[in-house]
């Protein structure tokens, strides 16, 4: 099977001041449609900083990286929008919701820019939030708030989701929640989907886990026998 | 410590500060340039009029023994009182076309501290004896003069020879125009000259007689009484007029100026600073809200409440201090070009500008409490807050729906960054208020100022080409001479048409009401002289009455159907007379009433008079017509409607220029309350417009928020903009109206489409310009913290 990311010898650093910080060290990696991938590592690893890269939210120092045989690290501010445009969902621990714009029009926001977009109602179905449509960021819980930050990243209907600690503040329950819709999107729409988490339990989930240490790719786990979200447990 | 922090947030936000410093040191240029030259101005006034022993009353009669004068002395008031014979005379230079004129002002050299005496700036006393006279030094320098050259006037039919021994200026002829038509100063066509009485009289038929009269007054003497008793003495010797100091045109003129001064050095800093606070105030309020946690942080600390208050407002103080020092000296900086502009058009000593620190710690004083207002007023929040309290973040700023979604019509023809943009424009009431005003103003001045220009060109065209459509004035010496020289006109080659014309000094009087004009007869059927109406309908003078213009009118009190008193020099029987208002006209340039010819023949008691003709030539015929009629002793003058005309434009460019510092001004707020407001917006929202951005649209798509709030606040600015732009021509023409112009108040709709224009073209340049910073946020720096 072809991947639909190929990272090849990926490197980042900060010049700051006289000292290189160098948060990524020549990663080497390829994603591939319809998996599921974990990202683990120890706070300041780089996890973030490699995500940001391959959402186009941000650019390698080094190193070459192509989405679908197109060379990201050639590409300019205008091409990298368009990737995340059309190609990209991101989301992250702390919602990103726009205050002033109801659930509802915080979705219709992505799919206004989107060429082939999901139903905004359908989405709201999933995530379980039709009642709650008309509702403001700032009247919705924090798990609602990630349901529809995730609704929104869907609405686009990417080909690639990247999640950057998307549970990290929220409980058990409403986490699961959150790991299901993301499991369905993956499996029922043939999707990638990457999660950063700090929770190795989560990595049960994965059909691949990747483990990061000082900004390289330490090794990358199979697990043939993903659970599913209901049966993890922590 | 602190200090550190607040030049590393100073940096942060410079786009921002910058800006604000720049509108303060506009307003503060503006305060100290102006300031400084009125008080240069006023100063020198009062030194020269002091100096010079300027009058407190003036009087014109027909004619009056110099011996007469002596016994007005005795009048209770009256401090000193001379008498002199003024006259206008042609000065015939070899080879120039135009007319040149000059007024010799008889003297007596032996005269010690004479009224309006002449501040002699070189050369030597004048010698009773001999045809020498001082003029003054605009005219001389304008037309190349060397002492002890010869010049030639033409008096009486008589070419005579006056050798200038001095050069000087009086104060009388700071401004100095020829007639009050006359709009400018034009030294080169018109001139002052002193010459010793004996002298002068020897030049004119009727000898050395008094025709002008000036007074002093006593201290504390008001002149209303003065003149209640002087009126009756000169009675007798054809008194024309006599008025007060404060009519007396270059005085008026400068005074007009120092109020216009006055007044814009007030208004224009104000408007500047409390633009510049708004914006202090709204980016202080931001920072603390964003600051609350660091707050919350050294409160917990120990450090007290208004160290930390100290702490912001010093960013006040910072911005203020700036601001105004450089503001003041920029401003003082203008003040030298400015004082010269000034020295072209005012003639006085001690004209000069000078580096003084007083007015630059006026400036920095002004600012710097401004500064302070605004930033107390947004940094107060800093003492209510708990540290407790400013450790959490604020409360979520309240969303909620506006009553304009209820207009679902509208709504459903949003984008959704249509609808962000509505919802904040009611959520941030502050600075939609800032913006809106802002925008009021600027679009305002802008179409103030394009009206201004179309209403002048109106002005002037209205009166050259519609009005007065004759090609020449031919001023007669004597008021009867009008049947022989109009025969002579109607055979001089070119010419087409004459009609007489009877300019008549007249004071008009309604109630407590008096105003001295010029009454104009016109024949009936004048084609080279139109009366119009409002629409432009030709009027015809009325045989029984009089037409007014509308200030005159407005002066006067007196509407259709008023009977006016009306007194004239020229009046046979000596006699008030009264007239009725049949009918009110606009008239931009002077003042004037109007009647038949005959009808005014028939007022004055005096068949056939007519004291000018106008005469329409074949424009290559004219210089013919001057050189024919330049010694003529039945002519005393020909006017070239072109010339005056071509003199009006060529000042009225000058005055373009003013126009342009408005335009200026109004382009410069409409920029920073744009680039401002989206630079806070920025910085308040830059999480949520960095997070439309990782969803993948473009800067354009992000910055629609912001500018779709700015067109729709600007939207309702510019149509609230058109009444206060009409309120502010109506004061406009009201402060500068006086008898020479009357500024007409009509907007005209290509102002008003230029002015929409214009401000639109200075939201887009600053949006644009604002737009770069949103190119450049930092999508992963700015999702990292946390809102
Ligand atoms: N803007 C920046 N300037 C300098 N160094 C940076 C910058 N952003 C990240 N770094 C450094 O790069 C390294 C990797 O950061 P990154 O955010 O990718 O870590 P992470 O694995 O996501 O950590 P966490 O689990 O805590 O989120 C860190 O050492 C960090 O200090
Ligand atoms: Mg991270």
């Amino acid at each position: 099977m072809k991947p639909i990311i190929v990272a090849r010898n990926l490197a980042k650093y900060y010049q700051m001041g006289e000292v290189r910080v160098e948060a990524l060290r020549g990663v080497d990696l390829e994603l591939y449609n319809g998996e599921l991938v974990v990202v683990l590592g120890p706070s300041g690893s780089g996890k973030s900083t490699l995500l940001n890269i391959i959402g186009g939210m941000d650019k390698a120092s080094k190193g070459e990286l192509y989405y679908e045989d197109i060379p990201l690290h050639e590409a300019d501010d205008k091409e990298l929008t368009f990737y995340r445009r059309n190609d990209v969902g991101f989301v992250f621990q702390f919602y990103n919701l726009i205050p002033n714009l109801t659930a509802y029009e915080n979705i219709n926001l992505s799919v206004q820019i989107s060429k082939n977009p999901l139903s905004v109602e359908e989405l709201l179905e999933k995530v379980g939030l039709s009642d709650r449509a008309n509702h403001f960021p700032s009247q919705l819980s924090g798990g609602e708030q990630q349901r529809v930050a995730l609704a929104r990243a869907l609405a686009k209907n990417p080909k690639m989701l990247l999640c950057d600690e998307p549970t990290g503040a929220l409980d058990y329950r409403t986490s699961i929640d959150v790991l299901r819709i993301l499991k369905d999107f993956c499996k029922g729409y043939g999707k990638t989907v990457v999660i950063i988490t700090h929770n190795t339990a989560i990595a049960r989930i994965a059909n691949r886990i990747f483990y990061l240490k000082d900004g390289k790719l330490d090794r990358v786990e199979n697990n043939d026998n993903p659970l599913p979200p209901e049966k993890v447990t922590w | 410590m602190l200090f550190k922090k607040m030049l590393r947030d100073l940096a942060e936000n410079k786009g921002a500060y910058i800006a604000c410093s720049i509108i303060i040191i506009i307003g503060i240029m503006i305060f100290t340039s102006f300031t400084q030259v009125m008080g240069n101005l006023r100063l020198s006034q009062e030194a020269f009029y002091s100096e010079q022993n300027f009058a407190d009353g003036f009087a014109q009669v027909q004619a009056m023994p110099l011996a007469e004068i002596k016994k007005l002395e005795d009048i209770r008031g009256i401090e000193e009182i001379q008498g002199r014979m003024v006259r206008d005379v042609k000065v015939l230079f070899p080879d120039r076309e135009e007319n040149v004129y000059l007024r010799l002002i008889s003297i007596d050299p032996t005269q010690e501290n004479p009224i309006n005496g002449m501040e002699l700036m070189k050369g030597i006393p004048l010698n009773e004896r001999e045809t020498n006279i001082w003029v003054d030094n605009k005219f001389y320098e304008a037309n190349n003069l060397e002492l002890n050259q010869e010049i030639s006037i033409v008096a009486s039919g008589k070419k005579r020879d006056l050798r200038v021994v001095g050069i000087g200026r009086s104060p009388e002829f700071i401004y100095a125009l020829r007639t009050s038509s006359d709009l400018y100063p034009d030294p080169e066509t018109f001139g002052i000259a002193f010459i010793p009485l004996e002298i002068m009289g020897t030049f004119f038929p009727e000898g050395a007689v008094v025709n002008d009269i000036v007074f002093t007054l006593r201290p504390g003497v008001s002149y209303e009484d003065v003149e209640e008793q002087l009126e009756p003495e000169l009675k007798p010797y054809g008194l024309k007029r006599i008025f007060p100091r404060k009519d007396q045109t270059s005085h008026l003129l400068l005074t007009t100026e120092l109020e216009g001064l006055e007044s814009t050095a007030t208004a224009l800093p104000v408007v500047f600073l409390s633009i510049a606070g708004v914006i202090l105030y709204l980016m202080l309020r931001r920072m603390i809200e964003q600051q609350r946690g660091q707050i919350g942080i050294l409160k917990a600390f120990g450090y007290t409440q208004w160290e930390i208050m100290l702490h912001y407002l010093s960013y006040a103080v910072a911005v203020g201090i700036t601001g105004g020092a450089i503001g003041g000296l920029l401003g003082i900086a203008l003040s030298y070009p400015f004082t010269s502009l000034y020295q072209l058009f005012f003639n006085m000593p001690g004209l000069s500008s000078e580096f003084s620190p007083s007015y630059l710690l006026l400036g920095i004083l002004l600012s710097l409490v401004f500064a302070l207002i605004a930033g107390y007023q947004g940094c107060k929040g800093v003492l209510t807050l708990q540290p407790a309290e400013a450790m959490r973040p604020p409360a979520p700023p309240i969303a909620k729906r506006v009553w304009l979604e209820r207009i679902t019509f509208f709504w459903n023809m949003l984008s959704v960054q249509g609808m962000m943009a509505v919802r904040n424009i009611f959520r941030n009431k502050g600075r939609t208020i800032f913006v809106f005003l802002g925008m009021v103003f600027s679009f305002a001045v802008l179409g103030l100022t394009w009206s201004m220009n179309d209403l002048i060109q109106k002005m002037i065209f209205d009166q050259y080409e519609i009005v007065e459509t004759y090609d020449v004035k031919v001023v007669l010496s004597s008021p009867l001479e009008e049947k022989k020289v109009l025969r002579e006109l109607y055979h001089f080659p070119g010419v087409k048409k004459v009609e007489p014309l009877a300019e008549v000094p007249v004071t008009l009087k309604n109630k407590w009401h008096k105003k001295d004009v010029v009454l104009l007869g016109l024949p009936e059927d004048s084609s080279l002289y139109n009366i119009l109406d409002k629409n432009y309908n030709e009027i015809k003078p009325p045989r029984t009455g009089l037409l007014l213009s509308e200030r005159l009118a407005e002066v006067l009190e007196a509407k259709t159907g008023t009977r006016l008193q009306a007194e004239s020099p020229m009046l046979a029987s000596g006699e008030d007379r009264e007239l009725e208002v049949v009918g009110i006209i606009p008239q931009y340039l002077g003042i004037n009433a109007y009647m038949e010819i005959g009808a005014v023949q028939d007022f004055l008691g005096q068949e056939g008079l007519a004291t000018s003709l106008i005469v329409s030539i074949d424009k290559e015929h004219i210089p013919h017509l001057q050189k024919e009629y330049r010694q003529s002793a039945a002519v005393e003058n020909i006017d070239d409607k072109g010339e005056r005309l071509e003199q009006t434009e060529e000042v009225m460019a000058s005055f373009g220029s003013m126009i342009y510092i408005f335009a200026l001004i109004g382009i410069i707020v409409s920029f920073a309350v744009i680039y401002n407001s989206s630079l806070i917006t920025l910085s308040e929202r830059g999480h949520e417009l960095a997070s439309m951005m990782v969803l993948g649209m473009t800067p354009a798509e992000v910055n629609s928020v912001i500018t779709f709030e700015q067109w729709f606040i600007a939207v309702f600015a510019m149509i609230a903009g058109v009444p206060v732009s009409k309120l502010m021509l109506l004061g406009m023409s009201q402060a500068t109206s006086n008898d020479v112009y009357t500024m007409p108040t009509t907007m005209t709709g290509s102002s008003l489409l230029i002015a929409v224009l214009v401000t639109a073209g200075s939201i887009w340049v600053a949006q644009q310009v604002a737009a770069r910073k949103i190119r450049k946020l930092s999508l992963v720096k700015v999702l990292k913290s946390i809102e």
